[in-house]
């Protein structure tokens, strides 16, 4: 049988190995970097989204009994899902970080506490339970928690923006290596790209063999990045889950569809970046000559 | 096969007017030079080691532009023709360097056929003729083998199969013969010579080999201080007289 025929262009050498491991790192960095910008917006939607529509409500100078007829008025209003009054117990479990297990000392006047939850659309909310509750004669303060999740929207909406520039630098500086060891080949291969200049080899064929080169390296690298991103979330994930307590602000890590959606894209991204990358270096190099 | 047309005549093969080359800020490496050569001939061009026959060779396969001048091949200037178009023009011109510059991660039967690839041929066209060509050259039982492997002479014998294999309008010689023995340099300057009786290739040897330059009745081109003069029935006296000039050969 005779043998298949050979690429015009040598088979890798040391240089592409390189080359290979570089953008299959920048490919594992920016993969890692995507999927957390996902999770950290998924988080930020899932935690919003929880504080919605919840208030605390802090009446001064009474007593649980007040609390109670306080928390059955809020509970009539229009809009209120639920509204409950703190118990003793419940207030000294929030301020024992503060005053220790022994409790409160008697005479220190503590606010009651009523956890109000109310309808997402129901407008205007806070401004009415502070109303109901002066016109029943309490003395009472009315703290929006959405309020809170404007600020943390507005934190997570930064991380988002950083993690997404760390996924924009990371591909660029994968697009510059490519190109500088794009560079590198064709000088290295300057005689193969002289033979064929000369044996009337246009332009966009001796580019074409280089584009080919590069988006298979920058698809295998790719891969080989996104994989090793999968599995390291992977990790990730279960030892999130083996752990015993959870905190609501972490951004829950878990691998949905588009999650492997990102990881199918960045080997692609990588060898389009790379083909690109390489075809514009050796068309840019060969206009130097004639 | 490349037919020949009537046309073909009508123009030089290749004409170089008032051509200089100066690489850089150096001297001139070519300095102001007229040179017309018909289709179908056959010359040689000569001159000390430095003289600029390397120079004047990539002016002829286009890999080098003049300082100053035109350069024409086949009637059209190429100082006026497109990238595409000269890569097409290139395509008429077969080169064989005196380095080889062969692919030595090819075998034989690819480097040779590399520019009917190049040209976009299908395999299945080429390789009949690819394989009868590098039997001829008596390469035929090392199709496989990679030019590393082959000896100086066989390495030659395959550039200069890649030169010729898609029968180009013009033929460039840089040294051809200078690494292998008198009995193949015979040889291979019978497959020039065929090739330019047969199918009008323009020939163009450079060399400084007298011995090979006396076989055959052809004018000889002297470079000298950059500039180029005709030397015919000097250097040549006894080819001037000989009828059959592959009478010698083997």
């Amino acid at each position: 049988m005779k043998p298949r025929e050979n690429s015009l262009l040598p088979l890798e050498d040391a240089r592409e190995a390189a080359l290979f491991f570089v953008v299959g790192a920048l490919c594992f960095l920016a993969a890692l970097a995507a999927l957390s910008a996902k999770s950290t917006y998924g988080a930020a939607r899932a935690w919003t989204a929880e504080v919605e529509g919840e208030y605390t409500v802090s009446l001064s100078g009474a007593d649980a009994t007040a609390a109670d007829e306080a928390a059955r008025l809020l509970a009539g209003l229009d809009g209120v899902i639920t509204a409950r009054a703190f118990s003793d117990a419940e207030i000294n479990a929030l301020l024992e970080p503060n005053f220790g297990k022994s409790g409160l000392p008697a005479d220190l006047p503590v606010p009651r506490l009523i956890a109000v939850t109310g309808a997402a659309d129901a407008e205007d909310l806070g401004a009415r339970i502070s109303t109901a509750l002066h016109d029943a004669g309490h003395s009472a303060a009315v703290d929006a928690h959405a309020e809170w999740a404007g600020d943390v929207r507005h934190m997570l909406s930064i991380s988002r923006i950083a993690a997404l520039s760390i996924v924009a630098l990371l591909s660029a500086t994968a697009i510059a290596v490519i190109a500088f060891a794009t560079h590198a080949a064709l000088l290295a291969r300057r005689d193969i790209v002289d033979v064929l200049h000369v044996a009337g080899a246009k332009d966009r064929f001796i580019a074409g063999l280089f584009e080919r080169r590069f988006w298979l390296l920058g698809l295998r690298a790719g891969t080989v990045g996104a994989l090793v991103a999968l599995a390291s979330v992977a990790v990730l994930i279960a030892l999130g889950r083996s752990g015993t307590e959870r905190s609501g602000l972490l951004p829950q890590l878990s691998l949905d569809f588009p999650d492997l959606a990102v990881l199918v894209v960045t080997p692609v991204i990588a060898g389009l970046a790379a083909r690109l990358a390489a075809g514009i270096t050796v068309m840019r190099s060969l206009r130097s000559v004639m | 096969m490349t037919q020949l047309r009537p046309d073909m005549f009508d123009e030089a093969a290749v004409r170089l007017d008032g051509v200089s080359l100066r690489y850089d800020s150096t001297e001139e490496t070519l300095s102001g030079i007229d040179l017309v050569l018909k289709p179908g001939s056959f010359s040689f061009l000569t001159g000390a080691s430095g003289a600029g026959k390397s120079s004047l060779l990539k002016l002829l396969y286009l890999a080098q532009p003049p300082s100053q001048g035109e350069v024409s091949l086949f009637g059209r200037p190429t100082s006026r023709l497109s990238r595409d178009e000269l890569s097409a023009m290139r395509r008429r011109v077969g080169v064989v360097f005196q380095e080889f510059r062969l692919l030595n991660h090819l075998t034989t039967y690819e480097n040779v056929a590399l520019p009917l690839r190049v040209m976009g041929r299908k395999e299945i066209q080429y390789r009949r003729d690819v394989e009868e060509l590098l039997r001829w050259v008596g390469l035929g039982e090392r199709l496989h083998k990679r030019p590393e492997t082959l000896s100086g002479g066989e390495q030659q014998r395959v550039a200069i199969a890649r030169a010729v294999v898609t029968q180009p309008n013009l033929l460039i010689a840089d040294e051809p013969t200078g690494n292998v023995d008198p009995d193949m340099a015979a040889r291979l300057m019978r497959l020039f010579y065929e090739l330019n009786k047969r199918l009008g290739t323009t020939v163009v040897i450079a060399t400084h080999d007298l011995g090979l330059i006396r076989q055959i009745d052809a004018p000889v081109y002297r470079l000298a201080d950059g500039m180029l003069v005709q030397e015919n029935g000097e250097v040549a006296p006894t080819a001037r007289r000989r009828t059959d000039p592959l009478r010698a050969m083997p």
